[in-house]
């Protein structure tokens, strides 16, 4: 009888916890697939681009507690001007980079400041550079003049302008206004001019010094555009027809509003020519022209992951917007702790939630998760069904070992009158109180066993379930009820007249 | 009117014939001892007058009801309401106490009633022993807690089997007395046994040899007074 109820105790022992895995395992083994990487991409739609704002919203759609993490991410080529070489790099979030992509193996450490990069291994091997490098990286786009740029801290407006100085030769100006419209920079190029006093305009720091600060347009201080115009032309060669030309110029500019610089003493034509050149390209700052971003940033880490990433160069996605002037994205990788089912359907609603994003399954991720699954609980269902046969088996095998101790008693009980049906009660009473008994010891236990399996495989508690409590108990019951069903037989079976002519 | 007619009984396994064409009557009040040695056919008599067989060919009459082509369940039911057994081995439940024994019977007869039981086991002169589980009692005292079990539903007939098979002497006496007390309550007593002393104590003695009855001997000097 001992037996028959330690059996039941082993049988529900191994059936709860098995139970409980088994409605726990996608939960763990969910916690442990997320280890694989992301099982969700949100691209935008054909048309549409995908922005911080709504790739917020669309996030907004999956419950927090299922998101694992969401890693925005940017692809642009960036230029290597030393080494003349270009690769992919990547803008993303390395906080959640080390969520979606737990794979990742960083020597070094992730970047944690701006201007920090992380390199690929394959890049890291091509440039031989080490953690701790410093890297310069370059963005080559086109664009409008005014555009932002990143000038660094100067961030600025960078324009370019050019204007007819001295014998028609070309003054060339690049200038980058500050944030308020304010020359925060200058370079001239006036080598074409005169040598001597008309090359000075691209050297002299006292005249080029002026101009930091001041607003546009600029014209040449009224004294001197009126009374040096002339006593410039005679100095310089050939200058009636410029004279002529500069006089009208000052005398218009000086009817401008603007700030005024002093023209380098004897230069004043090619003066003329450096503010007209930046005139006009602040009044040409919509023309289209090449834009050229440069960076240094330091290797904070070597990325190695066996696959196609180590072929990019990782910053963060602050630096790469700064450095291409461009906010938007191009994909972002969610890792979503939830089954197929309610990764569909999460999808679906990001998907048809009009934000202009498609959000796709990584079918290789979520099908292999399914596919694993399944296998598990699947084997899971199998050993609890073999051990529960077991049971049934030693349950019934104890119970017939019991009616056969008790044949004498069971036979006397029947000489006394005791139907096949109370033989039947008394001995399903029996075996369904041990059940219930076994029940409550394996429920208990089960749990136990399941919080040690939990525990040492999948190295996380497991929740107890209460209802499992009745059902293990139920279960047990029942199974020992069916077990007893042969034993029972057997003893009805018995013959009263045993009991008569001692045996 | 017979409490029980054996009318031209056989039992036949096989070729054996264990009983072969026997007729009986028992009286109701009467005292009966079936007597026989080993093969006669006592046992299967026995088996097939408390209910548990029933022959292969003739009629049993038991309070006028033919047992013989009644079913499992009918004979079951017969047997709880109208026969009190008594056995050599005395099988009690070892588990349960001298008073829970006796209501085991009650119990799958109708009710448990502790005090009607323990009224039994005081007949027997068992009453203080009552709570003794039977392995701390004596043969002798076991066997008189049967017998209380046996009479604790009022039985139409009590039915022996070597009641006294397994006691001493001074036991037996005690059974034997038992006996013409309920035989003075008017209760019909079949006793199978092998003991001449026992079947003396019997108003008549049925011998059976070879599963027929040899011959019938009425006890002439039966008192029971």
């Amino acid at each position: 009888m001992l037996i028959a109820l330690l059996s039941i105790v082993v049988g529900a022992t191994i059936l709860s916890g098995l139970v409980t895995i088994y409605i726990d395992v996608p939960r763990q083994m969910g916690a442990q697939f997320r280890s694989y990487g992301a099982n969700m991409l949100l691209l935008p739609e054909e048309g549409a681009s995908l922005t911080a704002d709504s790739l917020q919203e669309a996030l907004g759609k999956i419950p927090e507690q299922n998101m694992v993490g969401a890693t925005p991410y940017r692809y642009v080529r960036l230029d290597m001007p030393s080494r003349q070489q270009s690769f992919i790099s990547a803008g993303t979030d390395f906080s959640q980079v080390q969520k979606t992509s737990p794979y990742f193996s960083v020597e070094g450490a992730y970047p944690k400041d701006t201007r920090e990069i992380l390199v690929g291994k394959e890049i890291a091997r091509t440039l031989d550079v080490k953690v701790g490098s410093s890297v310069e990286l370059s963005y080559k786009t086109t664009g409008k003049a005014g555009d932002k740029a990143s000038g660094g801290d100067k961030a600025g407006t960078v324009l370019q302008g050019s204007a007819e100085g001295f014998n028609k030769v070309i003054v060339k100006t690049d200038v980058v206004l500050d944030e308020e419209g304010k020359i925060a920079s200058l370079e001239v190029d006036a080598s074409s001019q005169t040598p001597g006093i008309g090359s000075l305009v691209g050297t002299d720091k006292a005249f080029l010094d002026q101009f930091i600060g001041k607003s546009l347009p600029l014209k040449l201080s009224g004294s001197q555009a009126e009374d040096g115009a002339a006593k410039d032309a005679a100095q310089e060669e050939d200058s009636t027809e410029a004279a002529a030309q500069e006089e009208g110029a000052a005398k218009d500019a000086a009817q401008e509003e603007g700030s005024t610089v002093d023209a380098v003493t004897g230069a004043t034509i090619s003066s003329q020519a450096v503010i007209d050149a930046i005139n006009s390209a602040s009044s040409s700052s919509d023309d289209v022209v090449p834009i050229e971003n440069t960076e240094h940033f330091t290797v904070a880490g070597i990325l190695s992951t066996g696959g196609e990433e180590e072929g990019y160069v990782y910053m963060s996605l602050k630096d790469l917007q700064r450095l291409t002037m461009d906010e938007t994205l191009d994909a972002a990788e969610l890792s979503v702790s939830a089954d197929a089912e309610e990764l569909e359907a999460y999808s679906k609603e990001i998907s048809d939630a009009d934000l202009g994003i498609t959000a796709r399954l990584v079918k290789r991720v979520t099908r292999s998760e399914a596919s694993v699954l399944g296998k598990l609980q699947a084997l899971v269902f199998l050993v609890t069904a073999v051990v529960l046969l077991l049971t049934m088996i030693c349950v019934s095998t104890t119970m017939l070992a019991v009616v056969s101790e008790r044949r004498r008693e069971i036979g006397l009980r029947k000489a006394l009158g005791a139907s096949d049906g109370s033989i039947r009660k008394e001995f399903l009473g029996e075996g369904m109180f041990l059940g219930g008994l076994g029940g409550v010891f394996g429920a208990l236990l089960g749990f136990g066993f399941a919080q040690l399996v939990s525990v040492s495989v999948f190295g996380s508690a497991i929740t107890f379930r209460p209802l499992l409590l009745p059902v293990t108990i139920l279960v047990s019951m029942a199974i020992a009820a069916v077990s007893c069903q042969m034993p029972i037989r057997r003893a009805v079976a018995i013959d009263p007249a045993i009991v008569l002519k001692g045996e | 009117m017979a409490l029980l007619e054996l009318k031209n009984v056989s039992k036949i396994y096989g070729d054996l014939k264990a009983l072969n064409d026997v007729s009986i009557q028992v009286e109701k009040g009467e005292w009966v001892a079936i007597m026989g040695p080993s093969g006669s056919g006592k046992s299967t008599m026995m088996n097939i007058i408390g209910c548990m067989d029933k022959p292969t060919i003739g009629e049993v009459l038991l309070d006028g009801v033919d047992i013989s082509k009644e079913s499992q369940k009918a004979l079951t039911d017969i047997r709880r309401d109208k026969i009190g057994l008594i056995f050599q081995q005395f099988h009690m439940v070892t588990y349960l106490t001298a008073v829970e024994n006796v209501m085991v019977s009650q119990y799958y007869h109708s009710m448990p009633d502790e005090e009607e039981a323990l009224e039994a086991l005081d007949r027997v002169g068992l009453r203080e022993r009552a709570k003794h589980l039977p392995g701390q009692l004596s043969g002798g005292e076991q066997q008189r807690v049967c017998v209380a079990r046996a009479l604790i539903n009022h039985p139409e007939l009590i039915l022996a089997d070597e009641p006294t098979g397994n006691l001493d002497e001074a036991n037996e006496n005690i059974v034997l007395d038992l006996f013409r007390q309920l035989h003075r309550e008017g209760t019909t007593l079949i006793v199978v046994t092998h003991d001449p002393e026992v079947a003396e104590a019997a108003q008549r003695t049925i011998v059976l040899e070879h599963g027929r009855v040899a011959r019938e001997v009425i006890n002439e000097n039966f008192s029971n007074q």
